[in-house]
């Protein structure tokens, strides 16, 4: 049990750790999708706060 | 397959291009009852008649198409670009049914472009109240187009709009005006240079600083058969054109469109009287302004309680719930612990948006604008600039890209630079959280101290933006300045759909759009604070108590144990002089020893968590910033909390909640466990007035939000401004919020 808990613990670190970097230091066009669609901050919906 | 086609919403600002936008698509982009929230296009897709698709891009407000400023640059060039993938197969002309002779201006000169275009007028459910009336079918005809009269508010009109457009090989793409009758032998120049080329389009051309393919607007330059004017000449051209188009209009509207003067008068003027009034107009502004700070406080302090002791009660009920060990930990001292952190704030947040929709839809906004505007000018700063510094009191990031309405560019880089001083939202939790904690609860004049320090930091926020543009003025010399021409917004009765959806979407993107930032942070810093590499950090327990066992426990501990135990002793004395209870002297040694052995073991309990927290690989971490952040008045956690809210702001409570959290057997609120804290002398509170407002003015002035700068970064497209705008702001928000402590300590 302790083991499995371990697991899960490190791997949700490593997922807040991979959100992270991918927020804020890697460039936001590597995850922009399509053409048309306006993914720029600043929009209402743009989820930078 | 059905057809795609790229249909265009152009118009005046505040003509409720934006709601028709969000009629069309069932988007929902903010809208309000003032000019300039548009100022990127943006893009939708709506299902039309017959199988007709449409990509529908709302634009930013244009008057006309002589544009000035970046947002309005955006409507001519992708009209005068054809092979721009967004060209519109057909342009919808948004108008507003009480200025439909100024609408009419920027009308006549985008059918002049040859496009199929169609005419919007909105807000017809105002016509009857306003005494107007209109002959449709008269005004198709003379502007040879087809009309679609509609009211967004009422959401009549919509469908038409669908068939319109649906319709639009229909459309007449002939032009209303012939221009070159303003300087026919010039015109007539123009064409023989570029004889496959449209006249009008040409004419924008040189007029304007935009380029379109084929023609740049250098190679004019290369043509000999026709000399450039200079600009003043220009510009009396584009005088004349616009004097031929409004006679144009004029005549339309003589015939088509009818206003009942004794209907139409209101009390718009009156109102407009008093609210922008040179004194009574700033003390309106003053009186709502505390309204809503004591509303904040006062009406949200029940929900907020609610739910404090709901997230505690939930974090030890799941506690208890699942197995014990390292997952469950993560998740209620890690996780939850730091969500509660942003979900404790969610009431003044909605009621914060609740009285800015409110402002903004009533047309109020606009007069607190007006009102700036005066305000600002002795300071350098036109009240094209007021618009940005309101707008962030929400977020700076919208607040800094409405910054495109400037013309001036350095104007609009003193702007950009000041704004992140205004108190955004982001601020709010810092600032209540720290509030409740160092100030007291009493009133004067029937408002609370609290509210009363928290609408000054506002001001104070409001009055560093201006001094600092001040000082930005003298030292990067503007020498024209942006003229401010602003169109007061009709007053209108808020409408209840706009004003819900602003508050659930604002609060949606607070929870949503920091929760995620918070909740990666509190798991990295959980992680941190419950594990460690040395020694002392994994015989933490019996390293402490072999301290506590020869020198007790420490002199705060000591003496919260004294006090309480004196609080229960009077409290069981009085139960029993009272009759409560009848309980014999040695019962109630018993109870009190009873009682200071629970206090005991929770305060070693308590010791042996600090103790493990500080040997932690996060405690070493906030150990080597603390000699920093120590002058001011804060402890390591603190100076952890600083550095995690560099992401955003508000992540500095759930920081907190998070750090204090960890290795604590006790589910209490958040506000109890920062009260709770005391600082390295174990002399008094942590949170203490002094420290208490060296923080509140460190958030008022550092700039604390990657996300503003980035956005700096590309209004400015160079790192040189933001990097300044960080060293400045940071450097001044340590500067005051030392001076603050070590005089207050």
């Amino acid at each position: 049990m302790d083991i499995f808990q371990n697991i899960v613990v490190y791997l949700i670190l490593a997922a807040a750790i991979a959100y992270l970097v991918k927020t804020y230091f890697l460039p936001k066009k590597l995850f922009s999708s399509k053409k048309g669609k306006d993914s720029a901050c600043g929009n209402d919906n743009c989820g930078c706060h | 397959m059905s057809k795609q086609i790229n249909v265009a919403l152009i118009g005046n600002p505040n003509t409720g291009k934006t709601s028709v936008f969000n009629e069309l698509t069932g988007l929902k982009q903010k809208v309000g009852n003032y000019p300039g929230i548009t100022v990127e296009k943006k893009e939708g897709i709506c299902k039309l008649p017959r199988g007709v698709k449409a990509h529908i891009l709302d634009l930013p407000g244009t008057y006309s198409l002589n544009t000035t400023s970046l947002d309005e640059s955006v409507v001519v060039e992708l009209l005068l670009n054809r092979n721009n993938k967004d060209f519109p197969d057909v342009a919808v002309v948004i108008s507003d049914v009480e200025n439909l002779k100024r609408n009419l201006l920027l009308f006549t000169q985008i059918k002049d472009l040859r496009i199929p275009t169609l005419l919007v007028i909105n807000m017809a459910d105002r016509m009857s109240r306003k005494g107007i009336s209109m002959d449709i079918p008269l005004l198709e005809e003379k502007l040879d187009t087809k009309i679609a009269l509609v009211s967004t508010r009422k959401g009549t009109g919509v469908e038409k709009i669908k068939e319109l457009i649906a319709d639009y090989k229909n459309l007449s793409s002939k032009p209303n005006i012939d221009t070159s009758i303003i300087a026919p032998d010039y015109f007539e120049r123009l064409k023989k240079a570029f004889p496959n080329e449209d006249l009008y389009k040409l004419w924008l051309v040189i007029t304007q600083d935009v380029n379109f393919m084929p023609i740049e607007k250098n190679m004019l330059k290369g043509f000999s058969s026709f000399d450039i004017k200079s600009k003043s000449e220009l510009k009396k051209l584009q005088h004349k054109e616009t004097v031929v188009r409004y006679q144009f209009i004029n005549n339309i509207l003589k015939e088509a469109y009818k206003v009942d003067l004794s209907a139409a008068k209101g009390f718009r003027a009156k109102l407009d009287k008093i609210l922008t009034h040179k004194v009574f107009g700033y003390l309106i502004f003053f009186f709502i302004l505390l309204t809503i700070f004591q509303a904040i406080y006062d009406w949200s302090s029940y929900p907020t309680d609610f739910i404090d002791n709901l997230m505690a009660s939930a974090i030890e009920w799941i506690k208890n719930g699942l197995p014990a060990g390292v997952l469950t930990n993560l998740i209620t001292e890690g996780i939850l612990a730091g969500i509660s952190g942003i979900l404790v704030f969610v009431p003044q947040i909605a009621f914060l948006f609740l009285f800015i929709s409110l402002l903004e839809e009533t047309g109020y906004m606009s007069r607190v604008v007006f009102l700036m505007d005066r305000l600002m000018r002795p300071f350098g700063l036109s009240g094209k600039s007021v618009v940005p510094l309101i707008s962030g009191t929400a977020c700076a990031i919208p607040a800094v890209m409405a910054t495109r309405t400037i013309e001036n560019w350095k104007e609009r880089l003193i702007t950009i630079l000041v704004t992140p001083f205004t108190t955004c939202s982001a601020r709010l939790p810092v600032y209540l959280i720290i509030i409740s904690l160092v100030i007291p609860e009493g009133r004067f004049l029937g408002l609370s101290y609290q509210a009363l320090t928290l609408m000054l930091l506002y001001l104070i926020g409001f009055g560093a933006a201006i001094v600092s543009a001040m000082i930005l003025n003298k030292i990067l010399k503007i020498k024209s300045r942006s003229f401010f021409v602003m169109e007061m917004p009709t007053y209108k009765l808020p409408l209840l759909k706009n004003v819900v959806y602003t508050v659930l979407e604002k609060t949606k993107s607070f929870v949503y759009g920091a929760g995620k930032i918070i909740l990666a942070i509190s798991i990295i810093l959980w992680f941190l604070g419950s594990n460690g590499i040395s020694s002392n950090f994994k015989n933490a327990e019996r390293i402490v108590k072999e301290r506590i066992a020869s020198k007790g426990l420490s002199d705060y501990n000591k003496r919260n144990i004294e006090e309480s135990l004196n609080a229960y002793s009077v409290a069981l004395n009085d139960s029993v002089l009272q009759k409560k209870y009848t309980i014999g002297i040695e019962a109630i040694k018993d109870s009190l020893e009873v009682r200071k052995l629970d206090l005991t073991n929770k305060a070693e309990s308590q010791e042996v968590a600090g103790y493990k927290l500080e040997h932690s690989y996060i405690g070493y971490a906030g150990k080597a910033i603390e000699p920093i952040v120590r002058p001011l008045g804060y402890d390591w956690k603190i100076g952890i909390a600083l550095i995690t809210s560099f992401a955003a702001r508000e992540v500095f409570v759930g920081t907190l909640a998070t750090i204090y959290s960890v290795g604590s057997d006790e589910q209490e609120t958040i506000t109890s466990r920062m009260a709770a804290e005391v600082d390295p002398t174990g002399q008094r509170p942590l949170f203490n007035l002094a420290s208490g407002i060296s923080l509140l003015l460190f958030y008022a002035f550092a700039m604390q939000c990657m996300s503003t700068l980035a956005i700096v970064k590309r209004e400015t497209n160079s790192w040189k401004w933001p990097i300044m705008q960080l060293v400045f702001m940071s450097a001044f928000a340590y500067i005051v919020a030392l001076i603050a402590y070590q005089i207050l300590k």
